[in-house]
């Protein structure tokens, strides 16, 4: 029986591969952030080389999980070097009125669509679009204020520093 | 006495649905109240206050999240609910709740403000196409990402010659290749947008070398070759620093030396070496051979 299993798991992920890699997509996995599929085949003016599509996969999804984290648990500090910029100021400004007024927020982080939809042709800048499937909640204290399960488009801008890319801008929208 | 009770109670029997209904009716109106109270736009612009009616009587906790806010307050039923324009500048979603009923909605961002630029890079051959690269990020005063097209002006100009070209913004963004000029300097590379404007320098530096030409005289060390002052096609002196390659061959095999160009020429010397091949080149630039004969 277990051969079968972990035979068929692998035929399983076999298939899965091909058909991610055929639609161009990458999902990505940081250290405990959540699922990043990153689609580059509309990037322009430049084109995204395979190294640099795994980096800002990993480092967007990471950046989710500092982000939830903080939000979470109201602190600041969390956020590190992921955030900078008015990500970071706009960020901290929630977590800080979160703070004063007792709240917090907590997501249940189902996954992200990421498009590329801009690199500076200098290979500084990135925009993506983001789908991302969110379950969240609002919480008074330990009262459940709001909750919801929905999907969020999100224009992020990334700028690459010395051995990453961080997230400059996170601006939800009502669509593409 | 008991048939009086007894009809009072038929009566209330009889009365069991109406008063149902009436029970339902007022639940009915009381969700309709929370909802008229939740009644927000879809959308606002950024730095736009809101205004929210609401209907009933009493208090209630009202909730507001988004980017960059947090707010729990009580608030008087049956008054307007005023959120201030400074809590809803951050472009975003935001969450409103107000003792159980929610609704969300999007702060957009207003008009273009002020822009980010990026030019690269710092150092650009001369009269070399598609080489300066100019990009434009717009945003509104408050630093959202302005979504909606833009105009945006790319201005390149150097030694009185100026060259302009007009991008539209998708997504926020607008870019531009531009060619450099002819002659070397810097050149003012300025991107504006509406009364947005920034400004960065350009160097124009000399291209490669167009020629090469080398002199051989015989010097107390062995040879001394010189080059003619060095120039890129379009008359630019080639600055001081780029690296010549000069190279001897003789039946010894080869002997090279990488000397820099300083005030528009470079020397070295060679070991003497009768019926040596001397050679000189620069980067894909190869220049003229010398046979070099003692004398």
């Amino acid at each position: 029986m277990k051969p079968l299993r972990l035979i068929l798991t692998a035929a399983f992920l076999v298939w899965a591969a091909n058909v991610l890699a055929e639609k161009n997509l990458d999902p990505v996995l940081a250290a405990g952030g959540p699922a990043v599929a990153l689609n580059v085949e509309n990037a322009t003016p430049r084109k995204v080389e395979d190294t640099t599509r795994m980096a800002m996969a990993r480092d967007y999804s990471a950046a989710w999980a500092t982000m939830a984290e903080a939000l979470e648990q109201n602190r600041p500090e969390l956020l590190g070097a992921n955030f900078i910029g008015d990500a970071k100021a706009t960020l901290t400004d929630t977590i800080d009125a979160q703070r004063r007024s007792n709240l917090h927020q907590h997501f249940i982080d189902k996954g992200h669509n990421v498009e590329v939809v801009f690199y500076s042709p200098e290979g500084s800048a990135i925009e993506l679009h983001d789908t991302a499937q969110l379950e969240l909640q609002l919480l008074d204290g330990s009262k459940l204020v709001h909750s919801e399960d929905t999907t969020v488009h999100y224009v992020v801008l990334l700028t690459a520093a010395e051995n990453s890319w961080n997230v400059r801008l996170l601006q939800a929208v009502p669509g593409f | 006495m008991i048939q009086v009770f007894r009809s009072a109670s038929l009566e209330a029997v009889r009365k069991l649905p109406d008063l149902l209904a009436m029970l339902l009716a007022i639940c009915w109106l009381s969700i309709g109240a929370y909802a008229a109270q939740l009644n927000v736009p879809a959308t606002l612009p950024a730095g736009s206050g809101l205004s929210i009616p609401t209907s009933g009587r009493g208090h209630a906790t009202l909730y507001l999240v988004g980017p960059g806010t947090a707010i729990k307050r009580q608030v008087q039923l049956g008054q307007n609910i005023e959120i201030s324009p400074d809590d809803l500048k951050n472009a975003g979603r935001y969450v409103i709740s107000l003792d159980g009923g929610s609704a969300t909605f999007f702060v957009t961002a207003a008009a273009v403000s002020s822009i980010t630029f990026l030019a690269r890079p710092s150092r650009v051959p001369a009269e070399t196409p598609n080489v300066i690269f100019g990009t434009v990020f717009v945003f509104d005063k408050y630093h959202n990402l302005v979504l909606q097209p833009a105009h945006v002006k790319f201005d390149v100009s150097s030694n009185g010659a100026s060259v302009t070209r007009t991008e539209i913004t998708k997504n926020g963004v607008a870019f531009v290749k531009l060619d450099s000029s002819k002659k070397e300097g810097p050149a003012q590379f300025i991107a504006s947008s509406g009364n947005a404007s920034m400004r960065r320098v350009v160097q124009e530096v000399a291209s490669d070398p167009c020629s090469i030409r080398m002199s051989a005289q015989p010097d107390k060390n062995g040879i001394l070759v010189q080059t003619d002052p060095i120039h890129d096609c379009a008359g630019n002196p080639v600055p001081d620093g780029t690296i010549v390659t000069f190279t001897l061959t003789d039946a010894k095999g080869k002997s090279t030396v990488d000397a820099r160009i300083k005030r528009g020429v470079a020397e070295a010397q060679l070991p003497s070496s009768d019926g040596a091949t001397i050679s000189v080149a620069s980067g894909v630039v190869v220049g003229n051979e010398i046979q070099w004969r003692e004398r």
